[in-house]
């Protein structure tokens, strides 16, 4: 099984159903007979609501849309239409429901814009086996306390005294992971800034959003180690 | 067009209620009642009784009556091992397969009960519109409501019954979600709301944002096992228990005497501290059996199911991600709700007192009311927007479960998987679709297995073939699958692992409708023989009068008499058989021969009565 690529688009625009009138792609309902359109295959989320390719979002203004727009597709108010309608309306409403939880989300958000500008980030990358370079530090060292703490319950020591070396081992993972919260933000910032920067800019800007990504999903992995580890504990 | 209607299908009690340009209505019988119970009798004979009276057959004809059937829809028969010992009906079925009812020779499955709850409810509802002059009575669709965390089968198994009742199914709703569009009908709401909805059978919590009328579900969990069921057995279990070796092979009529009894010490304990639990005594139980109990000691019975309420509803919250203060009302929503622990522990949980404000026994009805009306009117100031409970993935290499919608997606939601071939030239590949939460395929709820066919033949891994799931806005799975090289749209022949296929549904369609031919005959026979019954009863009383002797000899010759004994002879044998026409027959006959007799009692009667009166007196 492998990863579908979300970026095709039609190369002439679809053409409405009822009226043949020819429909851009972001275009929800025909101009011309204002029918709903099937979906045909979008692959952008921000333009589907309406809004900016920008990282930093007003959450009430995202949730509106989406309220906006489910009052627009729900299938509900598709009872009594034709079938092709209908099966736009259940199209357009899915969609726009992956899309809202998509975009609610800072990181799955950046995933998605990751995505549709050519960098996606694969799912085999994201629990990736090679340690991020920008991480060998920690990860040693915490694979190296893990190891001792492990020896330490296997021969009998107390809880609070396993605990105790957890919690050490735990701070640096976790100013790590704050760090790159920061960094992500920072990176998100850059990104909304650089509407008109040149391609090249806009690309590291990109690369380094990628690049953080895959050190958080690693970090978040760290600690799901941690966490394992603490209920061994009991 | 029909009627439309919102249809509370629950596990103990169901209910009918429609939209008014007023409001909603629920629609009840002449004594006010609301609740049809969901039990359902069917007599030897083949009439089907439901409700009340079939509830009151319980204790007759136990053997014959099933209820909370609720508990089985679209379950198969492992599931429900551990809960058919207390019931008095058969719970079977083939193993791995759905579960059937046996009741007598006649065997159902779980929707075929349903659906003749269901007709209860349409026929109740076409009395009323009759009953309101309504020209056009007849109701044709409903919205009907289930569980929230209902999966896929008992969601299928619902709109299965709703079309062997000879309803469209306009939507399947989530009960708690239903109840917060009939709350938010009368408050101008905004904020987050907790449904917390302890029924019969279920149990369901769902949280919800509310704003400019949109109703959002965050998150939604539950059991479809836990409900006041649960505490009417442990009541019958204790009272079976302190019975000893008495309580051993009971009759099923006296375990649901004692069933009956439990039910009520219940509810006497929802408002008194204490009350007496006693069966009456019967042949098994010459004795009879009381005891007194306090609501602290049926508090610590029940404690553990109502904790177990709370590991969900910690769950949605968490889901939803919020912390129980963040939610600014609570509502309580089901009959097992009025139970004071459950109240007391939900309070303690969110730090508020839950709003109770409308009748937790009709509140769901009156959402699915509103539903419909929304539905059919295409009015745009309110709108649901539901999650599914579950998440929906496939089996893949190794029966590790791979997901493709998450639990709490925004339905409609759909989700797409990419597969390929494994050998040279292979055209089909089996797909196995899976609903929970759990790491391996054995471990999550078989929903179907399907087979992709007519890949075109091709070296193997070279086919794209991409699967297309759709939630609709039931809750309810479709599949679509297509090669992508060749565009070419797979055939899908799906086959519910706990439910029943299309062709099941359209049979037992087709034996209803004979079956309600059956009912109805049996119907017009029973109406034959209380009829005949009645004539019978009166010729023997005539027969039996003191003034009878006077007249029999001179105006009843005894030629008259014979021939009246011989009639109503005829009609006793014509009631013990089961043909209406010779029924029929027989009374006309017994009619016939006893008109001379009644004209001469009636007169003789006249007579006396008049006798000794002026004519002015009369």
């Amino acid at each position: 099984m492998s990863a579908q690529p979300l970026t095709v688009r039609s190369a002439t625009p679809p053409e409405c159903r009822s009226c043949n009138t020819s429909v851009p792609v972001d275009e929800h309902f025909c101009p011309n007979c204002s029918r709903i359109q099937s979906l045909g295959r979008h692959g952008d989320y921000f333009a589907f609501l309406g809004l900016p390719r920008r990282l930093v979002i007003d959450p009430q203004e995202l949730d509106r849309r989406f309220r906006d727009l489910s009052r627009k597709f729900h299938p509900d108010f598709y009872y009594n239409a034709s079938p092709a309608e209908r099966l736009a309306s259940l199209e357009r409403s899915s969609y726009l429901n992956d899309a809202y939880r998509a975009l609610k989300q800072p990181v799955s958000r950046i995933e998605h814009l990751l995505t549709i500008e050519g960098l996606p980030m694969g799912k085999s990358e994201e629990g990736a086996a090679t340690v991020p370079p920008g991480l060998l530090e920690e990860v040693f060292a915490l694979n190296e306390e893990l190891d001792e703490i492990r020896e330490l319950r296997e021969s009998g020591t107390d809880a609070a005294t396993l605990a105790a070396r957890l919690a050490t081992a735990r701070q640096p993972i976790e100013a790590k992971r704050d760090e790159h919260e920061r960094a992500l933000v920072e990176a998100s910032e850059q990104w909304d800034r650089q509407a008109d920067a040149p391609a090249d800019a806009r690309r590291a800007t990109l690369e380094s959003l990628r690049r953080l990504l895959l050190e958080r999903n690693y970090i978040t992995n760290l600690l799901g180690t941690i966490e394992r580890e603490a209920a061994a504990h009991g | 067009m029909g009627k439309v209607v919102g249809i509370d299908l629950g596990t103990t009690n169901s209910l009918v209620a429609y939209a008014t340009e007023r409001g909603p209505v629920v629609i009840r019988d002449a004594s006010g009642d609301a609740l049809v119970p969901s039990v359902v009798s069917v007599e030897a004979s083949g009439t089907v009784f439901v409700g009340r009276e079939a509830q009151r057959r319980l204790l007759t004809d136990p053997s014959r009556t099933v209820y909370s059937v609720k508990r089985f829809m679209g379950r198969g028969v492992d599931d429900v091992q551990g809960e058919a010992h207390l019931l008095p009906f058969r719970v079977g079925g083939e193993p791995g397969g759905v579960v059937r009812i046996g009741v007598g020779d006649r065997e159902f499955a779980p929707p075929e009960i349903s659906a003749f709850v269901l007709r209860e409810l349409k026929r109740r509802a076409e009395e009323h519109f009759r009953e309101q002059g309504e020209f056009d009575f007849e109701v044709d669709r409903a919205v009907i409501t289930v569980p929230a965390y209902f999966n896929d089968a008992q969601r299928t198994a619902t709109r299965d019954a709703g079309r062997l009742a000879g309803l469209e199914v306009l939507r399947i709703i989530n009960e708690p979600t239903a109840a917060s569009l009939a709350y938010g009908l009368d408050q101008k709401n905004r904020g987050t709301i907790a449904v917390y909805d302890l029924g019969g059978g279920t149990f369901d919590i769902s949280i919800l944002k509310v704003e400019d009328g949109v109703f959002q579900v965050l998150s939604t969990n539950g059991d479809t096992h836990l409900g006041g069921d649960d505490i009417d057995r442990l009541l019958t279990e204790l009272v079976l228990a302190e019975l000893g070796t008495a309580g051993h092979g009971l009759p099923a009529e006296t375990v649901q005497a004692i069933r009956k009894a439990a039910i009520q010490a219940k509810i006497d304990l929802s408002t008194g501290d204490e009350t007496v639990l006693s069966v009456d005594r019967s042949p098994a139980l010459p004795d009879g059996f009381t005891r007194r109990i306090t609501r602290q000691e049926f508090e610590r019975l029940i404690r553990p199911l109502v904790d177990r309420t709370l590991t969900p509803v910690r769950q949605a919250l968490d889901d939803a991600g919020l912390e129980p203060r963040e939610v600014d009302e609570v509502v309580l929503v089901g009959g097992s709700t009025r139970v004071p622990l459950v109240r007391r522990l939900v309070e303690e949980l969110f730090g508020r007192t839950p709003h109770a404000g409308l009748n937790p026994d009709e509140v769901v009805a009156v959402g699915a009311a509103v539903q419909a009306d929304i539905l059919i009117s295409g009015r745009r100031e309110m709108l649901l927007l539901d999650v599914t409970p579950l998440s929906l993935g496939i089996e893949t290499m190794g029966g590790v479960t791979t997901k493709i919608i998450l639990r709490n997606s925004t339905i409609p939601a759909s989700g797409r998987e990419m597969f390929t071939t494994g050998v040279d030239g292979q055209t089909a590949v089996d797909v196995h679709v899976l609903q929970g939460e759990r790491e391996l395929a054995t471990d999550c709820r078989s929903l179907a297995r399907f087979r992709l066919r007519g890949i075109p033949p091709m070296p193997a891994g070279l086919p794209r073939i991409e699967v297309r799931f759709q939630i609709d806005a039931n809750g309810i799975l479709s599949v679509s699958a297509k090669e992508l090289r060749t565009d070419i749209e797979q055939t899908i022949d799906v086959k519910p692992s706990y439910g029943l296929t299309d062709a099941e549904v359209e049979r037992m369609l087709i034996d209803s409708f004979e079956h309600a031919e059956a009912d109805f005959e049996a119907r017009l026979l029973i109406d034959a023989r209380n009829e005949a019954e009645s004539i019978v009863h009166a010729t023997e009383k005539s027969l039996r009068r003191p003034d009878f002797a006077q007249l029999a000899g001179h105006e009843v010759p005894p030629s008259e008499v014979a021939s009246i004994e011989k009639a109503v002879a005829a009609l006793k044998a014509a009631i013990a058989g089961t043909d209406r026409e010779v029924i029929h027959g027989a009374t006309h006959a017994l009619n016939d021969a006893t008109r001379h007799l009644a004209e001469v009692m009636m007169n003789n009667s006249v007579r006396e009565a008049l006798a000794g009166r002026s004519v002015n007196d009369v």
